[in-house]
């Protein structure tokens, strides 16, 4: 779980272009969207994006979206529970 | 309001629930739904969708007609607008040159794009004819050409507004005596780079969408188009049109909030609201509201709310025809236009199907279904991306009434609008900020750099004339930029050398207006979006990239970042995309008095463009090749033609007043088309004959006029038009004018022009010596330069003439 998280939080910098900002500045267990790194609806959607393209859950719904994307934890205990086998994605 | 009213004399529309106004009208009386599966193309992701595609032959209904389905949608029904307003087709019986074109736009030719591009991809035979018909302004050049008009022909990309944003240009073009006649509508074909966008935001409703419900989940995307015929009244009576309603309020503004979704309270909706119910005459109430109702959860409730804010507690009747025909994007005002102006010669309203259960929230039940009204005043909303809004207002047609009696003694010919240049921004291959391209110019010109370009077989480098990087210092966070395209960031740039914070200070948000020419707009972000669904069979979709690939995030982002708040718009008109942004800013501070207009043009290179003028010969493949001597008798520093180029300006305008500083003035300006695609014969004289008129509206004397800068690009055939012009033009005024030209600096690309206003503004302000713009020594050295003629030509057949003045 400690390494999905901390890969979350390097495909989070990745994915968004977060300038200067480590892994370590990511809090686990805060809000991710709304406060503190800024980040907002459209990132969000580039979350569902990132989601599909590396562990193939699909996400149609913004309440499914909401909910999932409580913190990092709760990402990260979503894509457990919910990941499919994708060929181009990363396993870990 | 001053100046002569419109009315509607023609309608034609085109949508999934039939093809035109008769079969369309017939749908929605009989409530019959237009939904269904999409068959245009595949979507492996949204098969299950409802969409509304039309079904009818499009290309058959269009006669053949070469173009996008887009083109072919928009010409289906302005023939039948043209029709009935009891035109022909050419028009006669109006002087062509007072007949306009107005055309919103968003998709343009992406469907036939995504096929080239899936071809190119998946390693099938190269096809390129469809990218012939890629760019947005190909419907109203088009309608254009069919119908003979040769007055003003623009293009607007302001997203899910643009169509209504083309009613109010429209309208604005005859108040202010430019045109007598003008086709204004839009039209979108589907596209899978709309369906997966709205896709990738989530905004997609599988079921259908069903506006102001309490279960709504997003939009239906459609398909369509609609143009109106709109005429000064005393112009349709003087012709004896029938007059079918009139257009009596409009108005415009922006949130500055997000990129796509609306301000939560809807208050800029609120403000273009207010702004066309205070434009009425008289205190009559509205009767019906055409809501936007998308079915999105956001903007129904903004939507709800705005409409609450400005019409009060309690509502006339309102609904959302969505669900018909689906969110035709850009057609979907002048869609709901047409039916505005058919419930008012009906006496009836259409229900708002897919409304079930009331949201508690929104305290607005709409009219459930078709029913016989007295109506005279109805009002109908559109919003798009970037927040922006446009409301318009249509009345019952009264009984005939004596032309004399309608307005007092307004002149039909275009008034003089001198208005003072503040401050100029600009990115360039050459420099960046205003000082350093002056400087730059006398050097000669720019060195290209190779870019290269991989769609091409064998892959080549193409030379070409590239801003560079854009320091991220121009930007006051240079955080936010994380998520800008290229384009956006030079158009920011641009606008940040401008909008200084003193400045902005003198500026009230919702009096400042901003447009913004572009002619490819975000172009790599568009195709990384379209590859990427093609690569990954629609997998994993990019939101950003979509948001950046609408034409008008570039204007969107700078009001945001600014907060401007006044008209928001995105002209795309080819190679006078910039003078159509040009035109709208100079429309602003003369109509409405606003503070400042700020008025720009960007596009940024791409290896997809390169790889297009590179197969049909836009660019020398070496850089140092000679070609034959061109009719301008200048040859660019590197020998023949210009290579592709970038670049983004930014120009700060006001009304003049007396003492205060600015660097110039914009005299005049007219825009027009012309029976000529490049290759032609062109009528020159004609031509002179029209820049002559527009230097006499602007009152300067041809003896006054210093320097003519033109946009030769080495390039024969149109340097030669450009040579031929300027020659007709000096038999016919008998003095010689040195001319001259400025894409040494810049390249060829779509808004050069917006350099070459720099350019003239560098000239008049004494700045820039004309010896670097002119061949040889054709300039006298010490030779005042006070006055200069822009002349700008695309070989489509658009053109424009600004004049300048020190």
């Amino acid at each position: 779980m400690d390494n999905l998280i901390h890969e979350i939080k390097t495909k989070i910098i990745a994915g968004f272009s977060l300038e200067k900002v480590t892994p370590q500045d990511i809090q686990t267990d805060a809000p991710l969207f709304g406060a503190g790194l800024g980040l907002d609806s459209i990132d969000a959607l580039e979350l569902v994006s990132i989601l599909e393209r590396d562990y193939g859950i699909v996400i149609q719904e913004r309440g499914v979206a909401d909910k999932a994307f409580a913190s990092v934890r709760a990402l990260a205990q979503f894509i457990v529970a919910n990941r499919q086998p994708c060929p181009g994605g990363t396993q870990s | 309001m001053s100046g002569r009213n419109p009315v509607i004399t023609g309608r034609g529309i085109i949508t999934a629930a039939g093809c035109g106004i008769a079969q369309v009208w017939e749908a929605i009386r009989g409530e019959h739904v237009g939904l269904g599966r999409l068959s245009l193309f595949s979507s492996p992701r949204f098969a299950a969708h409802a969409v509304g595609e039309v079904r009818a032959d499009v290309a058959g209904l269009a006669g053949g007609l070469r173009g996008s389905r887009s083109d072919q949608l928009g010409w289906v029904a302005a023939r039948e607008a043209l029709i009935d307003a009891g035109l022909s087709t050419p028009i006669q019986g109006v002087r062509a040159e007072r007949v306009g074109v107005v055309m919103g736009a968003t998709v343009g030719g992406m469907l036939g794009t995504e096929a080239v591009l899936a071809g190119w991809l998946k390693g099938r035979r190269k096809r390129w004819a469809p990218l012939r018909h890629h760019e947005c302004s190909g419907t109203a050049e088009v309608c254009a050409t069919l119908s003979g008009a040769l007055g003003p022909c623009l293009t607007l990309s302001t997203a899910c507004s643009a169509g209504a944003m083309a009613i109010v240009t429209g309208a604005e073009l005859i108040e202010n005596g430019d045109v007598d006649l003008v086709m204004v509508g839009a039209a979108d074909s589907l596209s899978r780079l709309t369906l997966n966008g709205f896709g990738s935001l989530l905004l997609l409703d599988p079921d259908g969408c069903r506006p102001f419900d309490h279960r709504r989940a997003g939009i239906s995307l459609g398909e369509g188009a609609a143009v109106l015929i709109l005429e000064a009244a005393e112009t349709a009576w003087a012709r004896g049109a029938r007059i079918l309603a009139k257009l009596e309020g409009w108005s415009a503004s922006c949130d500055a909030h997000h990129a796509t979704a609306p301000h939560p309270e809807g208050l800029g909706a609120a403000r273009a609201l207010r702004g066309a119910v205070d434009g009425i005459h008289g205190a009559e109430p509205i009767d019906f509201i055409s809501a936007h109702g998308t079915g999105t959860r956001d903007n129904d409730a903004m939507e709800a709310r705005a409409l609450h804010r400005v019409l009060g507690e309690t509502l006339p009747p309102v609904a959302s025809v969505k669900r018909f025909f689906g969110h035709t994007l850009a057609a979907s005002g002048a869609i709901k236009a047409v039916l505005c102006v058919q419930s008012l010669i009906r006496q009836a309203t259409p229900g708002n199907p897919g409304f079930q259960v009331a949201d508690p929230e929104l305290n607005l039940e709409p009219a459930r279904s078709f029913e016989p009204r007295a109506i005279t005043r109805v009002l109908s909303n559109s919003f798009g991306f970037g927040g922006n809004n446009v409301a318009l207002v249509f009345s019952k047609a009264g009984p005939p009434t004596d032309p004399g009696k309608m307005t007092s003694g307004v002149s039909t010919k275009p008034r003089r609008q001198p208005m003072a240049i503040l401050a100029l921004g600009v990115i360039s291959p050459v420099g960046h900020g205003m000082d350093a391209v002056w400087g730059a110019l006398g050097g000669g010109g720019a060195s290209s750099t190779e870019i290269e370009v991989p769609l091409l077989s064998p892959p080549m480098r193409v030379p070409a004339l590239a801003c560079g990087e854009i320091d991220a210092g121009c930007f006051p966070d240079p955080t936010r930029r994380r998520r800008w395209s290229r384009i956006q960031q030079m158009i920011l740039a641009a606008t940040y050398q401008v909008a200084t914070p003193e400045f902005r200070r003198s500026w009230t948000p919702e009096r400042t207006s901003l447009s913004v020419g572009t002619g490819l707009g975000a172009l790599n972000d568009t195709m990384a979006f379209v590859e990427n669904l093609i690569a990954n069979d629609e997998r994993a979709p990019r939101p950003t990239f979509f948001t950046n690939s609408v034409h008008n995030s570039l204007a969107s982002q700078v009001a945001i970042e600014l907060g401007i708040m006044g008209p928001n718009v995105t002209t795309v008109q080819r190679e006078v995309s910039f003078e159509a942004a040009l035109g709208h800013g100079i429309r602003r501070l003369a109509r409405c008095g606003n503070d400042v207009a700020l008025v720009g043009a960007a596009d940024e290179l791409s290896p997809h463009a390169l790889a297009v003028g590179a197969r049909w010969g836009w660019w020398d493949k070496a850089t140092s090749a000679p070609r034959a001597r061109n009719g301008l008798g200048l040859r660019p520093p590197w020998g023949g033609r210009m290579p592709a180029g970038e670049g983004a300006v930014m120009v700060a305008l006001a009304s003049p007043s007396p003492g205060a500083a600015r660097l110039a003035s914009v005299e005049g300006l007219r825009l027009g088309r012309m029976p000529w695609k490049s290759g032609e014969r062109l009528d020159a004289e004609a031509e002179a004959r029209w820049v002559e008129e527009a230097l006499e509206s602007a009152e300067i004397a041809p003896g006054d006029v210093d320097l003519w800068l033109t946009g030769a690009n080495g390039w024969d055939p149109m340097d030669s038009a450009y040579a031929s012009v300027h020659e007709a033009w000096t038999r016919r005024v008998g003095r010689s004018t040195p001319k001259g030209r400025y894409k040494q600096g810049c390249g060829e690309f779509h808004t050069a022009s917006g350099f070459g206003f720099m350019v003239a503004t560098g000239l008049v302000a004494g700045r820039v010596d004309p010896a670097c713009c002119v061949a040889g020594d054709a300039w006298e050295s010490g030779r005042p330069c006070r006055t200069v003629v822009l002349h700008t030509m695309s070989s489509w057949g658009c053109k424009g003439v600004t004049c300048l003045r020190t």
